[in-house]
């Protein structure tokens, strides 16, 4: 099985990523999960690739350290958080996020904090590529 | 030496992704964040986030050792 937590150029399996988290406990009542993916839109642009950098040692130590805050915080019995790098298209999966809690509320929430938090707390940066030129995206609120 | 990362605008408007800079006994965060502005005020403009050795730093009087790892950073955008 793969880590809980990653950075990888490679697309991801939400199937794979919510088996492996169901398969940590069956007191798992309820799965809320997030799924960023790139716009090929963007500021009345058309955006035909998003080029990620980052600094990877400390991204990833962010994520772990964010997964097991929320497990904490929600009262988790798990969570995964896959963040991927490299070049992008319009469509493509970004980020995948999912939290498992014997209820909904604290899986819906948890996943809720944790994409917000990532975007806070990950030293992570994204290009959007168009035909009018490259622009690295200021963050949205 | 202190070893300092460059990611993203930042990056881009300096140029490059690493810079060494000579430890001096006493060094602050602020100093090296005082000479490195210096060198390149328009990446700096962008400059909001500091991390020293992988972790988040606020504080600007924080003591350097030699051989930290420290990274001036804008606004994530990753999500």
């Amino acid at each position: 099985m793969q880590a809980s937590v990653r950075i990888q150029h490679e697309d991801f399996s939400q199937d794979e990523e919510i088996n492996a988290l169901k398969s940590g406990s069956k007191r798992m009542g309820g799965i809320g999960t997030f799924l960023g993916c790139a716009r090929d839109f963007s500021e009345g642009r058309e955006v035909s690739e998003i080029s990620f950098d980052a600094y990877g040692s400390m991204a990833l130590s962010e994520m772990n350290k964010l997964r097991r805050d929320a497990i904490e915080k929600f009262d988790l019995l798990d969570a995964r958080i896959v963040h991927r790098i490299g070049t992008v298209k319009g469509g493509d999966n970004i980020v995948f996020i999912a939290a498992g809690a014997e209820h909904r509320v604290a899986a819906l929430e948890a996943c809720r904090w944790m994409i917000d938090e990532l975007k806070q707390r990950v030293p992570i940066w994204k290009k959007e590529i168009t035909p009018q030129g490259d622009s690295w995206v200021v963050p949205h609120p | 030496m202190i070893r300092v990362l460059f990611f993203g605008p930042v990056a881009e408007r300096i140029g490059c992704h690493t810079v060494q800079v000579e430890y001096r006994s006493g060094m602050l965060l602020k100093d090296l964040r005082d000479e490195l502005a210096a060198r390149y005020s328009k990446a700096f403009e962008l400059v909001s986030l500091m991390a020293v050795n992988g972790e988040h730093v606020r504080d600007m009087a924080l003591p350097l050792a030699d051989n930290s790892e420290v990274v001036f950073m804008s606004k994530f955008s990753g999500g």
